[in-house]
């Protein structure tokens, strides 16, 4: 470690990182454009002048390591004058578009022009455009706009140092240089719209986002991108109750500054609601009920006799799958699995630039796996459903995708089932009981990662209409079924009873949890499955 | 006396360089160039200039066939092709009369040399005539201040030019 | 020698000689006996002789040769690097090219010698992609030279080994400042890299480099055969020493290169060498020492061209490229023309230089047009405060910075004069990328 001083803040730093980061532990911002704290150091927008005592000229302060005893003056008449330079280098040929402009509201060159700049410039020549490459798909994701480009090169330096694909280069030089593909191809890799989010600028903009919500009015949740058991942290961005975005939020142990295209965008799913109260299926078909009705219903079900089979979910909390262990794996009667679905690898690079694959298509096969469920594939999971005549209950009807298909529904043919759900399938056609699912959004709660790492999820939303997360009808379900269930009903209690009870999950708090970005379980235990 | 000393360019038609490959006596080359630097990428612009002098231009396919052969992200190599002025990503004529604007030149007369050109050849810089023949480029400091005016003709220089000596030069070239 | 007169040339020594750039002409006037002299003394006594002679960088930066060669640490077990560049583009100068021609094997012989200073058993030339035909004769004397056991593995029975290879660029006047000639070697976009590490450090391929301007290593030879004292004695102070070679162009009556020791006065330059301004006009003006020079008026015409003199006039001495205006030009339009060329040559990567460069040429264009405005002036000079002194990636702002803050200081009542009896501003057009005279499909 070693001690600078900041603006006269005194602070200690480990060895070897730049004043950019020194200065923030300090708790003051220097602007920055091309430095990222996941990419390469270019030292090129060079707005992030700093005054060194002892250094004749200003340095450029991603670029400039601590050493002990500096002396960093980031408020002097020079640095702000230096700044403001560029700040004006940097708008003389900026369109100055904002109320058009989808980055609006999220614009370091508009808040740095804001905090640093000036209010007025000395440009009034005729500004730079790139016709052609106003509103240009630079491929399915990301549109791109050049006129707003300020040449920071931290998208070309993504697509070369993260997602390793090199789609994009810097073409031409000088004041015409401007970012694209190879021969036009379009940007068609696995991370492509990381390139939106390191953008500065709106040069840069998600294409599924655009002109959705102005990003000022949008609440942010933080979250857990359920996409997969990578479990990358996210903000869902959302408006009046409509999922309009997931963007990656920094935890440099899982998934850096970035995410998948896949996790993504299943934002949009998140808007998608078939049943807002429980359907119980009665003389003339599946009726709307109420939770009252419907709870009774499952308890009979579940009291019918025959051994209950349940399938839990790799989608579910921690809470949630913890109270369905209590419920159905610590007592007999019952038979449990958790279906999961292999899918396609995703991986993203975390902040030391290793990669970290997903095992599955399952935000929380780890904690499942964690908490003693036994796990079924495909044909396990047909299986289960075709191995008996008794009452089935099934906690997600998106828990697997073969859940989905037309032989799920076939498979439980003349059994009874209930089935929680937020989306109509072949299977809730066929249910005896539909209850309505909370969306992953309107859930609050607790995921384990492949990595080991537990995180947090919050509630963004509430639930649409009657629909109920996971570990609340599991809560009400155990009432009725006798089984102790420690109050008041909320996820923290269930994680305050699972980590007092699971031993990967001892010594983690809730408090911990709403703060940090994850913390890893138990070594012995973390790396199960 | 005879002014003229350069050879038209051989310029590949678009068609042809929608995929390429590199003959014998190309790849022989390529691994000179490659003996000469410690790694593959140090002989990009080595490998470029070939093509060029083979093709008279780069295509987009001609970039990607290099940078398989180099092993690099074809964006990559476009991004550095269009960087430097000399490398052609679209033919030119035969002959790149490159007449020098920046000062020295210009003190001496480049600006009379450029108007003639496009006057006799009726375009203007960074056109090229419709028979194909000239590409007319006003270009930047081509290092021979002492012998301005400059034009380059393809690789060839033309120094202390005059308007007379520019009609002779364009009357013998081949 | 008397002061003007001229020398006995040494970097020059074979013009007009036949067939000056064979081998066989090298060797006749005692060629390749500096190596032979330098081989038989320890790497580490060239460079002691190459410092005590006082040669400074003849690329511009005027910095101690024999001190950028002490800066290559000995001690790293990595291969190291001379790279010669040949890269001459600043406008205004043009010796480099004169050296090719005349005597290639003094510069071949210059970077052999270099090479073993440094340690380096690879060598390369970077030369301008337009020199084409320098390219050709720097190859045949390099294999001239393998063929005479002056290349390639233990030269002259002595062990030591070198392959020179020659590397052409592809057209960017930035590719000249030395990271940037690295990173064009290495295959990428001529970018200069930030600093440090300094090349002699972290250079090409990541280890050890020095970059030296071919005049800077043509001396070599001389001062390894004669000794440093003796190329110390060459100048008119100590500071300054060595031979010279000074390139001319622009309104003079026998512009071309002129060797004569460092020091000459500009006066000396101009109406004894180069023949004097042409007929019926006066000195104006004169860049220095290449474009990038801030430019002097009349006035200044009896001041030593040497590196210390020119900086107290408050220029730069630069590669001894001297650009003579006389009174007819127009200032306004030569410092667009000027702005023209760095606008065209800015790299792009940092936003000073990318920016600045090429509003100020805006600027410049408007005012020539005759819509410019009293302000223009203060944000020419904004503009050249804030693109210069360290704010830029490489020196490239401060190249083209200098010229916008003394042809401001200087002829300033010529910019006033056209915006004395400038127009209002038109209404704005739709605006439009301006295309650029450049070669290929340049912008977009």
């Amino acid at each position: 470690m070693v001690t600078v001083t900041i603006d006269g803040h005194e602070v200690q730093v480990a060895e070897g990182v730049n004043l950019v980061e020194a200065a923030r532990a300090a708790g003051v911002e220097i602007p920055t454009y091309c430095y990222h704290p996941g990419l390469r150091v270019v030292g090129q927008c060079r707005v992030c002048f700093v005054e060194v005592e002892g250094m004749p000229r200003l340095v450029t302060a991603c670029s400039t390591p601590v050493k002990d005893g500096m002396v960093v003056n980031t408020a002097s008449d020079r640095v702000r004058e230096a700044r403001q330079a560029v700040l004006e280098f940097l708008l003389a040929n900026h369109p100055l578009d904002c109320p058009v402009c989808d980055q609006a509201g999220e614009c370091y060159l508009q808040d740095y022009s804001v905090e640093f700049g000036t209010d007025s410039t000395h440009m009034v020549d005729d500004r730079r455009r790139f016709p052609g490459r106003e509103r240009n798909e630079l491929g399915p994701h990301v549109i791109q706009n050049q006129n707003r480009c300020i040449h920071c090169t931290r998208c070309i330096r993504f697509t070369q140092e993260i997602s390793e694909t090199w789609d994009l280069t810097m073409k031409s030089r000088g004041n015409h240089a401007y970012i694209g593909t190879f021969d036009g191809e379009p940007l068609d890799n696995p991370w492509s719209a990381c390139v939106a989010d390191v953008c500065p600028v709106g040069a840069l903009t998600v294409k599924e986002f655009r002109f959705r919500a102005r990003v000022w009015h949008l609440d942010e949740t933080p979250s857990v991108c359920p996409g997969c058991s990578v479990g990358c942290t996210i903000d869902i961005g959302h408006l009046e109750g409509i999922v309009h975005r997931f963007t990656p939020r920094e935890n440099p142990e899982i998934n850096g500054w970035w995410m998948c295209d896949f996790g993504r965008f299943l934002a949009e799913d998140l808007n998608g609601r078939d049943f807002e109260v429980p359907r119980l299926r009665g003389e003339r078909g599946l009726q709307d009920t109420g939770w009252q009705e419907a709870m009774a219903a499952l308890t009979e079900l579940a009291e019918v006799g025959s051994p209950l089979r349940v399938v839990a979910s790799a989608n579910a909390t921690n809470e949630a799958l913890y109270l369905a262990k209590r419920l159905f794996l610590d007592r007999p009667g019952a038979e449990v699995v958790v279906p999961v679905h292999r899918g396609e690898e995703h991986r993203v690079k975390n902040a030391q630039r290793q990669w970290v694959a997903g095992a599955d298509e399952h935000p929380n096969s780890t904690g499942a796996r964690l908490m003693g469920f036994t796990t079924v594939d495909t044909e396990g999971l047909e299986a289960f459903l075709r191995g008996g005549r008794g009452p089935i209950l099934i906690l997600d009807g998106g828990a697997h995708p073969w859940l989905l298909s037309q032989e799920a529904a076939r498979a439980v043919t003349g059994q009874k089932v209930a089935v929680a759900a937020r989306k109509a399938s072949p299977l809730t056609g066929a249910a005896y009981l539909v209850l309505p699912l909370a969306s992953w959004i309107e859930t609050e709660g607790t995921l384990t990662s492949s990595t080991g790492r537990v995180q947090l999820a919050r509630r963004g939303l509430f639930p649409r209409g009657q629909a109920k997360p996971a570990w609340e009808i599991l809560a009400l379900a155990g009432r009725q079924l006798g089984v102790e269930v420690p109050t008041p009903l909320t996820p923290r209690t269930f994680f305050e009873a699972m980590a007092a009870e699971v031993p990967p999950f001892a010594a983690m708090t809730w408090r911990r949890l709403a703060t940090e970005p994850g913390i890893p379980v138990l070594e012995e235990v973390a790396h199960v499955g | 006396m005879s002014l003229a000393r350069t050879q038209p360019l051989t310029i590949a038609p678009p068609e042809e360089l929608l995929e390429v490959s590199f003959d014998d006596g190309m790849e022989e080359i390529i691994e000179e160039h490659l003996r000469h630097y410690p790694t593959r990428q140090a002989a990009l612009l080595p490998v470029l200039w070939l093509c060029q002098e083979r093709w008279g231009w780069l295509s987009a396919g001609v970039l990607r066939a290099v940078a398989r052969r180099l092993e690099l992200a074809p964006a990559f190599v476009e991004g550095v092709v269009t960087f430097y002025t000399m490398y052609q990503t679209a033919p030119p004529g035969k002959y790149l009369l490159q007449v020098c604007t920046t000062l020295s030149c210009a003190l001496c007369g480049a600006s009379g040399l450029l108007e003639r050109l496009k006057e006799k050849l009726g375009i203007d810089p960074g056109e090229t005539t419709p028979d194909g023949r000239f590409t007319l480029l006003g270009v930047q400091c081509l290092g021979a201040c002492g012998e301005a005016p400059v034009i380059q003709v393809n690789n060839d220089y033309y120094t202390d030019m005059t308007t007379e000596k520019l009609d002779q030069l364009l009357d013998e070239l081949p | 020698m008397t002061a003007g007169g001229a020398m006995k040339p040494i970097l020059l020594r074979a013009r007009g000689e036949d067939k000056s750039r064979s081998i066989s002409t090298y060797l006749r006037m005692g060629g390749y006996g500096a190596l032979k002299k330098a081989l038989i003394m320890d790497p580490a006594g060239v460079r002691k002789e190459v410092k005590d002679s006082g040669l400074r960088g003849r690329g511009g930066a005027g910095f101690p040769t024999g001190v950028k060669w002490g800066f290559v640490p000995q001690d790293l077990p990595k291969p190291k690097y001379l790279i010669c560049n040949a890269d001459e583009s600043e406008p205004g100068t043009f010796k480099d090219r004169a050296i090719i021609h005349t005597d290639p094997h003094m510069l071949i012989e210059g970077i052999i010698i270099s090479s073993y200073a440094i340690d380096a058993h690879v060598a390369y030339i970077y030369i301008r992609g337009e020199f084409w035909e320098e390219a050709r004769i720097l190859e045949k004397a390099i294999a001239e030279a393998r063929r005479k056991g002056y290349l390639g593995t233990n030269i002259l029975r002595t062990g030591f080994d070198l392959e020179i290879h020659v590397h052409r660029g592809a057209g960017a006047y930035i590719c000249g400042e030395e990271t940037a000639l690295i990173e064009s070697i290495e295959g990428k976009r001529g970018q200069p890299r930030l600093k440090p590490p300094f090349p002699a450090v972290v250079g090409v391929f990541g280890c050890p480099t020095v970059v030296n301007n071919v005049e800077t290593l043509a001396c070599v030879p001389h001062i390894i055969e004669h000794g440093a004292a003796w190329f110390a004695a060459i100048g008119r102070n100590e500071r300054n020493s060595g031979p010279k070679l000074y390139g001319i162009s622009g309104h003079v009556r026998r512009p071309g290169v002129y060797e004569l020791p460092m020091g000459v006065t500009f006066r000396e330059l101009i109406y004894e060498h180069a023949g004097g301004i042409r007929e019926g006009h006066e000195l104006k003006a004169f860049i220095p020492g290449g474009s990038s020079c801030p430019v002097l008026p009349a006035d200044f015409v009896d001041i030593p061209a040497d590196f210390d003199s020119v900086a107290e006039a408050g220029s730069m001495f630069g590669s001894g490229g001297l650009i003579v205006m006389d009174d007819s030009v127009d200032m306004v339009w030569a410092l667009e023309n000027l702005m023209t060329f760095y606008s065209h040559e800015s790299c792009g990567q940092c936003t000073p230089c990318r920016e600045g460069s090429d509003w100020a040429l805006d600027i410049l264009r408007r005012i020539r047009r005759g819509y410019g405005r009293p302000e223009d002036l203060e944000t020419l000079e904004r503009i050249s405060r804030y693109a210069s002194q360290g704010m830029t990636i490489c020196p490239l702002g401060d190249a083209f910075c200098g010229p916008i803050s003394s042809f401001l200081k200087h002829f300033r009542n010529e910019f006033e004069d056209y915006i004395a009896k400038a127009k209002p501003l038109p209404p704005r057009t739709t605006p439009v990328l301006p295309v650029r005279s450049g070669r290929g499909r340049f912008g977009i």
